[in-house]
């Protein structure tokens, strides 16, 4: 099912950044915002405004904007905006500071804006403001030709970060081409990426370095925050911070130059709103000042890294609660999910689904007799197992413990569900080398079908299969039983069947 | 609002005919005489089968209404009073002092929709009757129709909503026609300002829901898909599905495997679904349609069943004529996805065509399979795929 609203809004940022990142002038990049913010908030009208005018809106007729009260919404003077046609609509407005100070204001009819759509706006606003940035060093340095190129190298660069995240490559590519790049833009010898240690030692991991000669390879290096001072003050701060000398050469910075390090400047990064580490840089050219542009294109990059991170982990997130951490299975949230839609697919089809519940037998004195390790390593073996008897489109979960469930689709009846269940317990009943042991352990297995056109309940199904398994347990060890209903009515004897 | 207007005869009134005869010309005569059913007819619109002689039909039209105003467009199916059909002409007619119609049509849309669409918005303001609907018909080969409806936003704002559809060719993919008066055209977008006295309203619904997980959207360029989770985005597709050999192969088997299965889009309130099963490339091993998706979204296989497809029908008739603020209905416009054929079948299509009937009871609609549904009363949105988009006229 679709993700969480934080998932969704991730994703609209990264669908922002891929359509205005790809605008080649500063008209379309307003115009793509100004429309792809709407688009995701569901806004019957958004704008920017630069220095109190109205850049470029939608959501009115050609030339009836009410500019005024659009600037008035800009600046929390004014809290609604009135749209011919459909009255009164809430508001939201974000605004950017920089060189080029703006605002993204969006309106819309049916509800407020929520404060996590609130944030979303803010994101957007930061993002074109990256963009507009770009876009106006592009313009502003057409005109001396020898630096043109240059500049140019650079734009491509930034854009090809975001692209890269929009693409969802690589996590540590992306933060290398942005470490490397902040380096390039700012024209200094060194950049570097520190992210905290996750328990909050006080200790942070450098996950990327460049130095004057490019990307350094990947190395394990771990600090002392204290030690990572320019980041430790960033971090502290929540704000870019500008370090004019005054740097040890005890800092692990110091590292990395050819000689002394003479001026540093370090932003924070965020994972999902929390600051999780800094950006940093650093040159040992003793005449090096960082102006005003100079910070605003770091903290741009910053942000970058920031959505990165936060996208990345964002996935990590929807897959863990998919699957099994162990096994690598569906979980059973995604797998009582998935087999709802199949019944219902079936239905409409006139199929039927199959669910397989399978329990290891003497799973428990393994566990016991040789350890976590052992048992673990055991589970991995079967579920594997019984992956490989699967066709594409069947899915198998892990339960819990020891027990797993299978989806069939698209069964022919109970012999082809029993031909399955008989290829998994032979596999199963195979020998399994673990803890330097050769184990034999095998499953007992129940069977339960869809009624085709029955509008079966998933959560039935997959009981009416534990009770099945439970009976091919108490009758036959190691093998399969099928359900029924008259024999199950008769033999529910089984404490607290299954609840999906 | 004109209260009285509603008392007087002919002040307002909508008509359909239909004629099931292979001869064009004389086709088109009798639908369009049956739709003129009151004085001062504004506007007829016709929806013809791709097997009609398209110069004849119009033809026909001009001799049955000389000097009215003509639009319309070949199908997949023509949908009106009866049931759906194929192979008729079905013509809606709207007339009566309380109703006011401008026409503008663009042509050479490819790469330049957006502009062709704020081109034809134009038309609005040459009505000035207090309920306004643009309505578009377009031609349904053209790409990123998106942009189209964009284009109308732009210049018209959040206060004017949009209905209409996209012309098609009974799944040939050779050529859809649109109509306007004399002229048959490709590759172009009629606008169609309605001004009424009395309320016009909007609705579209869908009957579709998500199936496992998502996939992302690693490429896609201009409406084609090219990769979902980095491989090609055909045999991702497909293998999500299950799909059977010759899906990976033939083109036609293909289409016919993927129009009942879109794809899905977030949206804030729901996921949107995307037809992209009419433009498949075995060698590239991409996909897509009439309908963009973006590159670095999520988008989710979707399903359907006749059941949730026909209950799709009622809400969508439900809140079209709900909207009309309790003013009596005069008839419906009503144009459903092509793809929707596909997944409930002909006989599907009749049950559909049962529930339409049942929602206008005695009152004249008429409309036609398209190959996408346009549809906006808020955000700026308004393309679909796999829906059915009703506009109710009072």
């Amino acid at each position: 099912m679709p993700g969480s609203a934080e998932a969704l809004h991730i994703q609209q940022l990264v669908e922002l950044m891929a359509v205005v990142s790809s605008s080649t002038d500063e008209a379309s990049a307003v115009q793509n915002a100004v429309e792809r913010s709407a688009q995701a908030l569901e806004a019957e009208v958004a704008a920017v405004v630069f220095e109190g005018k109205v850049a470029a809106s939608i959501g009115f007729p050609l030339g009836a904007a009410p500019n005024d009260d659009i600037v008035a919404v800009s600046l929390h003077e004014q809290d609604w905006l009135e749209v011919p046609g459909v009255g009164r609509c809430s508001v939201a407005a974000a605004a950017w500071e920089g060189s080029n100070p703006g605002h993204l204001v969006l309106a819309r009819w049916d509800e407020p804006f929520a404060i996590e759509e609130q944030n979303l706006i803010r994101g957007m606003a930061r993002l074109l403001e990256l963009t507009l940035t770009m876009l106006r060093t592009l313009a502003a340095e057409q005109s001396i030709r020898e630096s043109l190129q240059e500049r140019q190298r650079l734009l491509e660069h930034l854009f090809t970060i975001q692209r890269a995240i929009s693409r969802r490559e690589d996590l540590q590519q992306i933060l290398d081409t942005i470490t490397l790049a902040a380096r390039d833009l700012l024209g200094d010898e060194i950049s570097l990426l520190w992210l905290r240690d996750e328990d909050d030692t006080g200790r942070a991991r450098l996950a990327s370095a460049a130095d004057a000669t490019g990307i350094l390879p990947g190395s394990a290096l771990t600090t002392e925050l204290t030690d990572a001072a320019t980041a430790d003050q960033a971090i502290t701060a929540g704000d870019v911070v500008v370090r004019q000398g005054g740097i040890a050469a005890t800092e692990v910075v110091s590292r990395f130059g050819s000689g002394p390090v003479c001026a540093s400047m370090g932003a924070p990064v965020f994972d999902s709103g929390v600051i999780t580490g800094a950006l940093v840089v650093a040159s040992c050219d003793e005449g090096k000042v960082y102006g005003p542009s100079d910070v605003q294109t770091l903290r741009a990059f910053a942000e970058n890294v920031s959505l990165a991170l936060t996208d990345a982990n964002t996935v990590v997130r929807m897959q863990q609660a998919h699957h099994d951490a162990l096994t690598g299975l569906a979980s059973r949230r995604l797998f009582m999910e998935q087999l709802t839609q199949r019944l219902a697919m079936a239905d409409a089809e006139h199929t039927t689904v199959a669910v397989l519940f399978l329990d290891l037998d003497r799973f428990k004195d393994i566990n016991d007799t040789l350890g976590h390790a052992a048992g673990d390593q055991l589970l991995t073996v079967t579920a594997d197992r019984i992956a490989a008897q699967l066709r594409a489109g069947d899915l198998a979960s892990r339960f819990g413990g020891d027990e797993f469930a299978v989806m069939l689709h698209r069964v022919d009846g109970p012999r082809d569900a029993s031909a399955v269940a008989a290829r998994i317990a032979t596999a199963l009943g195979k020998p399994m080398h673990v803890a330097h042991q050769r184990l034999r352990v095998g499953a007992s297995i129940g069977i339960a079908l869809s009624t085709p056109g029955g509008r079966t309940d998933p959560v039935e199904l997959v009981g009416h299969a534990d009770l099945a398994m439970y009976q091919a347990k108490r009758t036959d060890a190691g093998g399969y039983s099928l359900y029924d209903a008259a024999t199950a009515a008769r033999q529910d004897t089984r404490p607290g069947a299954v609840r999906a | 609002m004109d209260v009285s207007g509603e008392q007087e005869p002919g002040r307002r009134w909508m008509g359909v005919g239909r004629s099931r005869a292979t001869d064009s010309g004389s086709a088109a005569i009798e639908a369009a005489r049956g739709a003129m059913t009151g004085p001062e007819p504004k506007l007829l619109i016709v929806f013809a089968a791709i097997t009609h002689d398209p110069q004849a039909v119009l033809a026909g039209v001009a001799e049955a209404a000389p000097d009215v105003p003509v639009v319309g467009c070949t199908t997949h199916g023509e949908i009106g009073p009866g049931g759906p059909a194929d192979g008729t002409i079905t013509v809606a007619a709207i007339g009566g002092a309380g109703f006011q119609i401008r026409t503008h049509v663009a042509t050479g849309v490819t790469g330049r929709q957006g502009d062709a669409g704020f081109e034809v918005a134009g038309c609005v303001s040459g009505v000035n009757l207090p309920h306004k609907v643009l309505m578009l018909l377009t031609d349904g080969l053209v790409r990123d129709q998106e942009s189209i409806v964009r284009g109308c936003y732009r210049a018209l704002g959040a206060g004017v909503p949009l209905f209409g559809g996209a012309a098609a060719d009974g799944w040939r993919m050779s050529g859809a026609y649109l109509f306007k008066d004399g002229r048959v055209l490709t590759d172009a977008v009629i606008g169609v300002a309605i001004a009424s006295e009395a309320p016009l309203a909007v609705a579209v619904k869908h009957g579709w829901r998500t199936v496992g997980q998502p996939m992302i959207v690693t490429r896609s360029v201009d409406g084609r898909v090219y990769t979902l989770d980095d491989r090609p985005a055909l045999d991702v597709y497909l293998e999500r599905l299950d799909a059977p050999p010759e899906a990976y192969t033939d083109p036609a088997a293909f289409t016919e495997f993927a129009l009942p299965r879109p794809l899905g889009v977030q949206r804030r309130s729901g996921v949107e679904a995307r037809n992209l099963s009419t433009e498949v490339d075995l060698v590239g091993r991409s996909i897509g349609g009439g309908g963009a998706i973006d590159p670095g979204g999520l988008t989710w296989v979707m399903t359907g069943d006749e059941q949730s497809i026909l209950e799709a029908t009622d809400d969508a008739c439900r809140e079209a004529l709900a909207r009309l603020e309790g003013h009596p209905a005069l008839g419906m416009l009503t144009f459903s996805c092509a793809a929707i054929r596909a997944v409930i079948g002909d006989d599907g299509i009749q049950r559909e065509g049962a529930r339409l009937d049942r929602w206008a009871g005695p009152l004249p609609y008429a409309g036609f399979y398209t190959y996408g549904e346009i549809a906006r009363n808020h955000g700026i949105d308004g393309f679909h795929n796999q829906t059915l988009a009703v506009l109710a006229l009072s």
